[in-house]
């Protein structure tokens, strides 16, 4: 019965949420509706038993994707304003497209059957005395084994491709060199002038290190090289 | 087991991929929603396997359900990574005022 | 558990991770190194793939017959074509990066996984696999905006389709309470006891996979990120995944579906009349010369799916026979466009190759030879494959598939010769920059193969005839 109750109240809120995700008119709401249509969904999948994927899906999505996308949406510096431009547009357009998914789905929901034959043909018949994380670990790691390893490739992928599209190697940026540091002399650095009594030091003579170039920020990989030394620099 | 009928989860989780859709038609010009959109299709298709596998009984479904998390986490991170190179490009993540490429 | 059947997969992928290291050690650049190294790998897993057995493994999630070792090896071969086709254009573009190759691997790891799936998790993990490595390479040249955008639209079309593609999977799994392809067709050996539910998920099925394939109606994709793609990438894009995908396409459907032929065999019908007719029609007006490439695949995906369509031996082995042509015409070609260089920058517009005949009559030559086979011209190998789909459409009695086919090819060869008639006829400007070797090699290997198929076609055919026959059982 409370299980009845609690399973109208997540749906409701899980579906209200994922509405206003899609209808929001600011970003941040929409990833902020996405935490809460988490949330919501891990209730429906603890009522359906499925405790590891309901502590799962708290962890990864709220923990992590749902970070990545509020980060995201704060970095990017968006005209929010001009987003909803379309929307009268395409509203109706997308509102017919989803009706008709909708009716299909619920001629073909309304009753559900199973083939008779499919409690035959189960490859992991959910063992009664262990709980559900113990029965997932068994399975994951022994029958699935080169789905998991195939998961950790995807998440290599996922890896490799958020660092090549999106790290910037910064030539501006100035890092310790501690080579460079431990091999500097004196002489690189201190320029000794004579001053001659009475004289004051012509501003040519100021030494200063330059900065960076620009352009080898623009430069794909390597080929920049360090700019050691000083250079002479005209002070105005 | 369920504590309701099997009927019960499929609508939810068919309203689900519907609005998943539907949020993919109304913000054609929003790439960020565009992904969140996705990411309820993919939420949908979870909520299926765990009902499918409650009623079952049988944990295939959860575990392709745990493989799909992780591949919907990939996906994000990647998705993101292509939004931020195409603001970096255009200053803007609208997709549909895209004129470079039309015929 | 026979766990060496997945040995060169297994090598593939820790020579991708080998590759990863040594690019991430080495400070220098070292896009060429890693490239001959993932050239190198690629062909080690062709070689294990012949030493390895056939047979089930991992609990029956991972299947090789001789139709995935058919498939496999040209997957193997695009890939490392698309491998040698990119390592001057990356140089040349300031993109020639270590992690273009690696990709490549990975995404040939994906795509041997799909071919050998025999398990809709398989199948998933595969194809997401595949699909998330081309997503980054459509979007490698991050500098450029039209790559970015290529990447953008691939990436959100192609999630979509994966999505629906999910979906139909839980409404298959949940139908029939498996998710292993022999069981699932056990279980639908009785087309009456289907319910509606399980056709939604297999029409859910079809969509997905014919995004992958760029097949009409889901082909929305496939003009814009060819063109907007790094064209190395834009080359493999052509081969391989599409191997890959209408592999994965002949598996399901013929696999845990068979039994349903009926019920899904008109929608195939559709799909292929309309990607041939948009593939012909399409590609007309185009003057950037990658436009022309995605409706000409899009054509040849629709004659390939004739052979699906068919659901026979015969049509199965039309379809295989038909990617082998398809991925060295297609390589070939892509060499020739890469070459299209003048004054440091790429030029990709048909009109740049006016000219070609007079200033390099060795290329134009060659762009002859995968032109005139694409409109299927006969001796050339573009003509065997339509044949062999046409052949098994007859066969099957679908005489309406092979006219349309062989219509929309007179239709298709218009604008090959148009091609051919700009390199020969027009007055150009002056030739285009020195090719590198590597283009030379891959387009003379290609054009040889596409010239001389006739020779050597009764030993492909009669693999393409195993694999069918071990794929029907």
């Amino acid at each position: 019965m409370i299980a009845t109750a609690a399973f109208y109240v997540f749906a409701a809120v899980l579906l209200g949420s994922a509405a206003l995700v899609v209808s929001a008119r600011n970003p941040v709401h929409s990833v902020l509706f996405l935490i809460l249509a988490f949330f919501n969904a891990a209730g429906l999948f603890l009522l359906a038993g499925a405790e590891f994927l309901a502590m799962i899906l708290v962890i990864v999505y709220v923990g992590a994707v749902a970070v990545l996308f509020l980060f995201v949406v704060m970095m990017l510096d968006i005209d929010f304003t001009r987003m909803r431009e379309g929307i009268q547009r395409y509203a109706p357009v997308g509102a017919t497209v989803g009706v008709i998914l909708l009716v299909e789905l619920a001629s073909v929901f309304g009753s559900w059957q199973l083939l008779p034959q499919s409690a035959s043909l189960r490859g992991a018949v959910a063992p009664g005395a262990v709980s559900n994380t113990a029965a997932l670990g068994d399975l994951l790691y022994t029958h699935n084994v080169l789905l998991f390893q195939l998961a950790g490739l995807v998440l290599l992928v996922a890896m490799i491709g958020a660092i090549v599209l999106t790290l910037r190697a910064r030539k501006a940026s100035r890092r310790q060199d501690i080579s460079r540091q431990v091999a500097q002399r004196v002489e690189d650095t201190l320029v000794l002038v004579k001053v001659g009594l009475g004289a004051a030091v012509t501003e040519a003579e100021f030494q200063r290190p330059l900065p960076e170039p620009a352009v080898a920020a623009a430069e794909p990989h390597g080929g920049g090289h360090g700019h050691g030394g000083t250079h002479a620099a005209e002070v105005r | 087991m369920l504590p309701v009928s099997l009927g019960h989860y499929l609508a939810v989780s068919a309203v689900l991929l519907v609005l998943g859709v539907f949020g993919i038609f109304l913000n054609r010009k929003n790439v960020i929603v565009i992904l969140m959109s996705i990411e309820l299709i993919l939420l949908a298709v979870n909520l299926n396997l765990v009902a499918f596998s409650a009623t079952l009984g049988d944990l295939a479904g959860q575990i392709f359900a745990m493989f799909v998390l992780t591949v919907a986490a990939a996906e994000a991170a990647i998705g993101l990574a292509i939004v931020v190179v195409y603001f970096r490009n255009r200053g803007s993540i609208e997709v549909e005022d895209v004129t470079l490429m039309k015929g | 558990m026979n766990w060496t059947l997945a040995l060169p997969e297994i090598a593939l992928a820790v020579s991708g991770m080998a590759i990863l290291l040594f690019g991430v050690l080495r400070k220098e650049e070292s896009g060429f190194l890693a490239s001959m190294l993932a050239i190198g790998a690629l062909l080690l897993a062709g070689v294990l793939m012949t030493a390895t057995g056939a047979g089930h493994a991992y609990d029956g999630q991972f299947v090789v017959d001789p139709f995935s070792v058919a498939l496999k090896l040209l997957i193997l071969a695009g890939a490392i074509l698309g491998v040698a086709l990119s390592v001057d254009y990356n140089r040349a573009e300031g993109i020639g990066r270590f992690e273009f190759p690696v990709l490549i691997v990975m995404a040939t790891v994906g795509m041997m996984v799909m071919v050998s799936a025999a398990n809709l998790m398989t199948l998933y993990l595969g194809l997401e696999l595949q699909s998330l490595s081309i997503y980054v390479l459509a979007a490698f040249a991050r500098e450029n905006l039209r790559s970015a955008e290529a990447g953008l639209k691939y990436f959100v079309l192609g999630a979509l389709a994966s999505g629906l593609l999910l979906y139909g999977m839980t409404l298959v799994y949940g139908f029939t309470g498996t998710m292993d392809f022999a069981r699932i067709a056990t279980g639908l050996a009785d087309p009456m006891q289907v319910s509606a539910g399980l056709i939604v998920g297999v029409v859910f099925i079809l969509a997905g996979l014919a995004f992958k394939i760029s097949a009409v109606p889901f082909h929305m994709w496939t003009p814009d990120v060819y063109e907007g793609a790094p064209t190395p990438v834009t080359a493999f894009l052509s081969t391989a995944p599409k191997v890959a995908a209408m592999g994965l396409l002949l598996r399901v459907m013929i696999g845990p579906f068979g039994h349903l032929l009926a019920q899904w065999q008109g929608l195939v019908v559709l799909v292929s009349i309309a990607s041939m007719l948009l593939g012909a029609l399409g590609a007309i007006g185009q003057r950037n010369i990658k436009r022309l490439m995605a409706y000409s695949s899009i054509g040849h995906m629709g004659y390939a799916l004739i052979g699906l369509a068919a659901g026979t031996v015969s049509g199965v082995r039309g379809v295989l026979v038909y990617l082998a042509v398809y991925i060295f015409m297609s390589a070939g070609a892509f060499a020739v466009i890469l070459a299209m260089r003048r004054g440091g920058r790429a030029v990709e517009g048909i009109a740049d190759l006016a000219g070609l005949g007079r200033s390099d009559p060795a290329l134009a030559m060659l762009m002859s030879v995968f032109m005139f086979s694409m409109a299927g011209i006969p001796p050339l190998s573009g003509f065997f494959g339509k044949l062999y789909v046409f052949l098994a459409a007859v066969q099957s009695g679908m005489w309406t598939l092979a006219i349309i086919g062989v219509l929309t090819s007179v239709v298709g060869a218009y604008y090959y010769v148009r091609i051919i008639k700009v390199m020969y006829f027009d007055a150009g400007e002056t030739g285009f920059a020195v090719r590198p070797a590597t283009l030379s090699i891959v387009a003379a290997g290609s054009g040889l193969v596409t010239l001389l198929f006739a020779l050597f076609a009764a030993p492909v055919v009669a693999m393409a005839e195993a694999a069918a026959r071990a794929l029907l059982g």
